[in-house]
């Protein structure tokens, strides 16, 4: 019901698309995946009338459209959720679910009916948050699932989800897979950009696959295609060999010591040491107070009893400090902490070092900066020059960028929360690399993600969080996904 | 250009620093404002050829001088998402307390720099409250305002000071002419010049830039954002205060009641020289031609013998226009940045 065919993009000198399409039938999710910056955000913008075409064409029914923007779409039934959040942090989650208005009643907007009609939603995606609460205190997982609601109030014919998994933990994700493939089941054409492939073969019928802005392979059976032979279409060559574990290596003299910290409501009690060397994983379910543990040590939040006590005996009291103590954190949330959309990308990459640490001094040399900037896109593999606006970059692109811009200060201790949120299959094995690496090289890791099998793959141990407490650790030789999935939710099965 | 098409897409941006160095891109965005500076100029000087005497020119220029000042300062706050509503009031303070100083005795060049102290002092008390009472600057410098110029009319006593020892050097240089051109436009020209410098190239523009662009990351790459904030605040009434050494240098005397509105003019300025009050961005020569636009405006108008109680109706379509423009032109060159 919907065709895209010989769509062609330019920005500037680059193709962001060159002869791409896809075609989504009533009934089906369609996968649509390639890796970061082949073109399916900008495949899917022009869909909904976010972005305009140099060639090509969108019909919908049969009928040619060119939406001149999403509202238009919208009204034509395409809802999109699209990579980058758009909630309206100021505003409440109800007013958030109903951008346009909402359901009226004598004229006036009327809460009592879009409470009435947004609760099945909610509670359909698990999302379970005061509507009254505002957006700003919600976590990346619950904005995310917010604007997949706000998608699905819309009643869409057709639904468009651009990673909507990346900040997603498993239950939620499995949550959104089924209430996927029950609005496909009801008739609904469903487009759905992932880079997790496992998810894409458990709930897409078709994929089309996308290669630096062409399409390398259309709507073919999800049966006759498998993880490898998907990532080598990606590629366009082999996948790369999985990376081996690494040997854990000697204990540097640095590390991070928690000794006896409690956060009212977040926290008890909580002791743990991470030494230089070692890559430790921190798991829960949300709220479970993993990622209270990361705002101490980067001293955003003050325990109320208790010590943190970074490499060199400083104790973090506000950011500024924690990062002057050399605390580095990558963050999953690249548009909120992470990155200067709208300045170029060495502004962002030289960031910390040049203005958070100042050790470039008062008068720094752009030339310099530029430099240090070229090197690490070369490193990171980012697509993207130096002076070009990190809005431009691709979602994965960006994310490389965050890592980029702590790489580039040197810290001693990393605190990665999310840290490859919508990176590619290929470039997530190389920024594990780095990591791994960092560790080798006597760098503290600390990591918490909501994709566990990057816990899986990267940590020397985890520790699992319930309540507040640490419920569990677990070690290299048993770490596995189960594991971790049986630990944090070890004991809520049975209360229920 | 198909056969770029294979992964070096990117690295063929990367590879070329060249590509578009941020001068280059600096005098582009201010090189419309500059445009329609001139094409003003030119425009009411064919219809009024004495409009293009060099005495007229400067004559407009001088008398920008103390409100551009303050522009070129405030580009600092609003392009860290704060404003400075106080600077009216803090020139007139300054003002009055430098010629307060010079009739008791004081000597003139001992009483500028402590002008200009008086006025960072108060620029960053008002950084200070902004940032320990956790309120927005707007609400705080509204107050100051009224502080500063309340402060001014009591200690003179709500009149002019005057009585002061002309023949003083500092009278006659900077109150003066200097190779035919006001003391004052020189040291305008250079201390725009200064502040550019500092707005782009260094550390503390950067980081000015950077918490207008996204606050909660600049906090999360450790950036000192309240030192920051109240050196910007500090800046923008030290340059109240620079205009405040050159308007009592000029008219040798001290009044309360001067600078009404500055503060808003200056905003203005700033905001048709391309600094936007969503902060990250900002141009100090842009600010200054800003308000020279709006001198030029306000002086054509006379030209024209439009009824002087028209002026202020005319400023406020030219702001209009001049910003409507603005954003219509960014739009048109880079449709998918301005839209939604
Ligand atoms: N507004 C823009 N200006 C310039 N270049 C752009 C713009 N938007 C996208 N691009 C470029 O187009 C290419 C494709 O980007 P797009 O966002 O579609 O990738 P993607 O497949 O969604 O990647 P990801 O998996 O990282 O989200 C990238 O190289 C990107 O840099
Ligand atoms: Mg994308």
């Amino acid at each position: 019901m919907l065709t895209a065919a010989g769509l062609v993009k330019h920005y500037g000198g680059v193709a962001a698309l060159d002869a791409a399409g896809i075609t989504v039938e009533r009934g089906e999710v369609h996968a649509l995946v390639g890796e970061n910056g082949a073109g399916k955000s900008t495949l899917v913008k022009i869909i909904s009338g976010a972005v305009r075409p140099d060639e090509g064409t969108v019909e919908l029914d049969g009928r040619t459209v060119a939406f001149a923007n999403t509202r238009r779409a919208a009204e034509q039934g395409i809802a999109i959720v699209s990579q980058e959040l758009m909630t309206f942090g100021d505003l409440t989650v109800l007013e958030n679910l109903y951008p346009l208005g909402g359901p009226r009643r004598f004229g006036l907007v009327s809460a009592r009916e879009m409470r009435r009609r947004a609760e099945p939603v909610l509670a359909d995606l698990g999302l379970n948050v005061d509507p009254s609460a505002r957006v700003e205190t919600l976590s990346l997982a619950d904005r995310q699932l917010l604007e997949i609601s706000r998608a699905l109030l819309q009643n869409p014919r057709v639904l468009i989800l651009d990673e909507p998994t990346s900040a997603l933990p498993r239950a939620a994700a499995d949550r959104l897979a089924k209430t996927t493939r029950r609005l496909a089941d009801r008739g609904l054409a469903v487009l759905y950009i992932s880079h997790f492939l496992e998810e894409v073969m458990r709930i897409a019928q078709r994929v089309t696959i996308l290669r630096d802005g062409r399409t390398v392979l259309v709507g073919e059976e999800i049966s006759q295609v498998s993880v490898d032979s998907m990532v080598s279409a990606m590629l366009g060559g082999t996948a790369p060999p999985a990376a081996a574990r690494r040997e854990r290596a000697v204990r540097g003299a640095a590390s991070v010591a928690l000794t006896g910290i409690s956060v009212p409501g977040r926290l008890r009690d909580v002791s743990l040491t991470a030494a230089g060397g070692e890559v430790v994983g921190l798991a829960g379910l949300q709220g479970a107070g993993h990622l209270a543990v990361l705002d101490a040590v980067c001293g955003r939040t003050r325990p109320a009893t208790g010590s943190v006590r970074l490499p060199g005996g400083a104790v973090p009291r506000s950011a500024r400090q924690a990062v002057a103590a050399g605390v580095a954190y990558v963050s999953g949330d690249r548009k909120g902490r992470g990155l200067m959309l709208d300045q170029p990308l060495w502004e962002n990459v030289t960031a910390v070092r040049r203005l958070g640490l100042g050790r470039d001094g008062p008068l720094p040399s752009r030339r310099h900066m530029v430099d240090r900037t070229a090197d690490l896109i070369r490193r990171l593999r980012i697509r993207g020059g130096p002076y070009d606006l990190t809005t431009q970059l691709s979602g994965g692109n960006q994310q490389k960028a965050v890592l980029a811009k702590w790489l580039d200060a040197d810290p001693s201790v990393f605190v990665l929360d999310d840290p490859t949120r919508g990176v590619d299959i290929g470039a997530r094995a190389e920024m594990h690399e780095i990591v791994r690496d960092l560790a080798n090289g006597g760098k503290v890791v600390l990591i918490a993600s909501t994709d566990l099998t990057e816990l899986v793959d990267l940590c020397d141990r985890v520790l699992v969080f319930q309540r507040g407490r640490i419920t569990e650790e677990i070690d290299g030789p048993e770490l596995s996904e189960q594991a971790l999935s049986r630990a944090m939710n070890a004991g809520f099965a049975a209360s229920l | 250009m198909p056969a770029a098409l294979t992964d070096s897409a990117g690295d063929q941006r990367t590879g070329d620093p060249a590509g578009r160095p941020l001068y280059r891109r600096l005098v582009r965005d201010e090189f419309g404002v500059i445009a329609v500076l001139v094409v003003i100029v030119v425009g009411v000087g064919l219809f009024h050829p004495d409009f293009l005497r060099t005495g007229n020119l400067l004559s407009i220029t001088h008398n920008t001088v103390y409100v551009g000042l303050m522009a070129g300062g405030i580009v600092f706050p609003l392009a860290m998402r704060e404003v400075d509503l106080s600077v009216g009031g803090m020139y007139a303070l300054c003002m009055v307390v430098g010629a307060v100083l010079i009739r008791d005795g004081l000597g003139t060049w001992i009483t500028l720099p402590a002008m200009l102290a008086l006025a960072a002092l108060l620029g960053a008390l008002n950084g200070v409250v902004t940032t320990y009472m956790r309120l927005p600057s707007f609400i705080v410098t509204l107050a100051t305002a009224m502080l500063f110029r309340g402060a001014g009319l009591a200690l003179a006593d709500g009149k002019q000071i005057t009585d002061l020892p002309q023949n003083d050097s500092f009278f006659t240089f900077l109150g003066g002419n200097s190779g035919g051109v006001p003391t004052a436009v020189w040291f305008f020209v250079v201390l725009i010049a200064a502040l550019t410098v500092m707005f782009t190239r260094t550390r503390f523009g950067a980081r000015v830039r950077a918490i207008g662009s996204n606050p909660e990351a600049a906090e999360f790459s450790g950036l000192p954002v309240a030192r920051t904030r109240i050196a910007a605040l500090s800046l923008s009434g030290l340059m109240a205060g620079a205009a405040a050494v050159f308007s009592l240098a000029f008219f040798m005397a001290g009044d309360p009641t001067v600078g009404q509105g500055y503060e808003l003019t200056a905003i203005a300025g700033a905001i048709i020289g391309g600094t936007p009050l969503a902060g990250g961005r900002g141009s100090v020569v842009g600010a200054a031609v800003g308000c020279l636009i709006l001198s030029v405006v306000a002086s054509a108008l006379a030209f024209f013998q439009v009824p002087i109680n028209w002026t202020t109706f005319a400023t406020g379509g030219v702001i209009l226009v001049a910003v409507g423009a603005d954003t219509l032109l960014r739009r048109f060159r880079n449709p998918r940045s301005a839209g939604a």
